[in-house]
């Protein structure tokens, strides 16, 4: 297992008006499961789309698996299985059959039956695609890219736009996806699913990795990895002058204010003697461990959503 | 193998989207029965000219309206205010009218081709009434007859528009149809995820191309079933040369429509460039018209275009009852398109 899965170098992709990759580099290991974090635009998707051979990079060096695409383009295409950001399918073709059909382009693949068990949609097995929800589309998606056996799996946005119990759900199959040895590459915008996911992360921004690592070591690296939350009935009021007045930062949210702290024990009585004094109406205080969400901003000054 | 599977689910799919199959075997059949309804009685279109009535008939006027209805011409007599009407609505090709000590034909630019032919038929008329008028001996006609090139005289129009229709319908499914369907499906994103799986494109490209051809033989199966049921049409030639025929145009016609679609963004950009073959092909394939009178570069690179040989092999054979054997050439010209045009295809074709 000397070779790793995937080994990016210098990657970049400019569009006319955007310069959506610019100089990525990535390792990932075999049997990791790797998280792309990032918001819209970051540039994850065409990153993803470049490593799977859709679009072809400015300049960069991609080895899949100790392969090229200029060399074994049709080895690494029967060895990698996809999961695209939108997969459309013909309207009246039933997973049954997407499966067997997509299953005889390869070498080796998976019955349909046990692909359909794995992502549960045996009930649905002979409905037409376009009758299927959302959920359940993403679902056989997901089972589609698992159809040749893949050593290799790439997701791309796997849960936007689900329910919260289907996105449950999908995360369920990608750890089983990592059970059975394979090694699974990622890209999200919900911190919480890069934490209950990944082994480890590059967390992107205008097309260019700014930090990696396991979950809790990006955190730890922050050097205020605990948040205390003020929170308010309605909007919370402007903090500048309760700021100045604490000599801490405090960052306002839609309806709390955030206190990033690498010692809340010690934060905590200054912080209430100082509401009190100057009658900030808060509601609870609740003291956490800081998030992903918490590094980017630290990082790039905005929120994730944003 | 995986060229079967693949063939037997466009099939598949295709059989499940219920309104378009059944539109795609009816029209051709609609166009048969409304053409052949209209021109049912023999030989095409009827020459017709409307004759403007004198304000007082002369033995003169009467002379020439029985010699137009002996050359079997179609006179609608009207007065003049009337045929004014009828002259500004469009409806008319030519028009007789009565002026001075004679007479005058007016001919409407926009009908050529029925104007200048009814236009000899009453100069004719007109030479023979002045010769009863003068008591001369009337003058003699050369007999004419309808012919096909392999010396068919069959009055039923029909069964020479049925060919045609097959031709036209294959030709408009192939640029049409098929490479329209392929561009937005391409558009739709469609085949973006076959675009990560080790499936040749011209496995995919061939699959679509056996299906169609498929669905053509079906379709003119029926066509010539209808043919034969309502109109009494026969194929005069073997069918096994009609299906090699229709199997080489298919085949030609497709792969046009899927090497277009390779040159093509959008789907409006597909309609442009498809109506920019479409209409050089139909214009300059002799098949509305003879190009006696085009510059000789222009016939010599017509001479090698696929749509004429096409439509003339298989009117012979459906027509005329004649062997592939004297048309080698054409057959060999199409097939040398079709295999261009595939090629061209693969090269061009794109998953997203």
């Amino acid at each position: 297992m000397s070779v790793p899965a995937l080994r990016i170098r210098g990657l970049r992709k400019a569009f006319p008006k955007v310069v959506a990759v610019d100089g990525v580099d990535l390792e990932v290991a075999r049997g990791e499961v790797f998280g792309l974090l990032g918001p819209n635009g970051a540039g994850k998707t065409t990153t993803l789309e470049i490593i799977e051979g859709l679009t072809t990079a400015d300049a960069g060096e991609i080895e899949i698996l100790g392969l090229t695409w200029e060399k074994a383009g049709q080895e690494i295409r029967s060895r990698i299985g996809v999961q695209l950001q939108s997969t459309s399918l013909f309207n009246k073709i039933t997973p049954r059959e997407a499966l067997d059909l997509y299953g005889s382009y390869y070498p080796k693949c998976r019955t349909s039956k046990d692909l359909l068990q794995l992502v549960q949609l045996e009930d649905k097995a002979d409905a037409y695609h376009i009758t299927l929800s959302g959920g359940q589309q993403q679902r056989l998606a997901l089972a589609l890219a698992l159809v040749n056996d893949p050593e290799l799996v790439f997701l791309d946005e796997p849960t936007t736009g689900l329910d919260p119990q289907a996105r449950r759900s999908l995360w369920d199959v990608v750890r089983r996806m990592k059970g059975e040895g394979r090694t699974v590459v990622l890209t999200t915008h919900y911190m919480d699913e890069a934490e209950a996911l990944c082994d480890r992360l590059s967390i992107m921004d205008h097309g260019q990795v700014i930090a990696t690592g396991t979950p809790a070591s990006l955190i730890a690296d922050l050097e205020l990895p605990s948040v205390v939350e003020l929170t308010f009935e309605g909007a919370a009021p402007d903090p500048a002058a309760f700021a100045a007045r604490l000599g801490q930062a405090v960052e306002p949210r839609a309806d709390l204010w955030e206190l990033p702290t690498p010692d809340p024990k010690a934060l905590l009585p200054r912080l209430l003697e100082a509401a009190e004094a100057a009658a900030v109406p808060f509601q609870q205080v609740h003291i956490r461990r800081a998030t992903l969400e918490d590094v980017f901003l630290h990082r790039t000054g905005r929120s994730l959503r944003e | 193998m995986l060229l079967w599977r693949q063939f037997v689910m466009e099939w598949r799919l295709y059989s499940r989207d219920r309104v378009a199959m059944f539109w795609t075997f009816a029209f051709p059949v609609v166009l048969l029965l409304g053409f052949g309804t209209i021109f049912r009685d023999g030989g095409g279109p009827k020459l017709s000219v409307v004759r403007v009535q004198s304000p007082v008939p002369t033995p003169r006027d009467a002379a020439l309206d029985q010699a137009l209805k002996d050359l079997h011409l179609q006179v609608q007599s009207l007065p003049k205010d009337e045929a004014e009407a009828r002259w500004s609505r469009g409806e008319t090709a030519a028009q007789l009218e009565p002026e001075g000590e004679g007479y005058r034909l007016r001919l409407n630019s926009y009908l050529m081709a029925q104007a200048g032919a009814t236009a000899g038929l009453v100069n004719q008329a007109w030479l023979v009434a002045q010769a009863r008028l003068s008591g001369a001996p009337e003058p003699q006609r050369i007999p004419a007859q309808v012919e096909s090139p392999g010396h068919k005289r069959s009055t039923n129009y029909a069964s020479f528009l049925l060919p045609g229709l097959l031709g036209l319908n294959l030709v408009s499914m192939g640029l049409f149809s098929v490479g329209m369907v392929n561009v937005s499906y391409r558009e739709k994103g469609k085949f973006r995820r076959l675009a990560v799986t080790p499936l040749p494109k011209w496995i995919f490209l061939l699959g679509q191309v056996l299906h169609r051809l498929t669905v053509t033989v079906v379709q003119a199966a029926i066509l010539l079933l209808v043919g034969r049921l309502v109109f009494g049409i026969q194929n005069q030639g073997s069918f096994l040369d009609l299906l090699l025929i229709m199997t080489l145009g298919t085949g030609c016609f497709m792969a046009f429509g899927f090497a277009l679609s390779g040159f093509a963004e959008t789907s409006e950009g597909y309609a442009a460039i498809s109506n920019l073959v479409f209409f050089p092909l139909m214009m300059l394939s002799g098949v509305y018209f003879t190009l006696d009178a085009a510059p000789a570069w222009l016939q010599r690179a017509v001479a090698v275009m696929p749509l004429a040989p096409f439509i003339r092999t298989l009117r012979a054979v459906f027509n005329d009852g004649a062997g592939l054997a004297g048309h080698g050439l054409g057959l060999l010209i199409v097939l040398a398109w079709a295999l261009a045009a595939f090629a061209l295809a693969v090269r061009r074709f794109r998953w997203a």
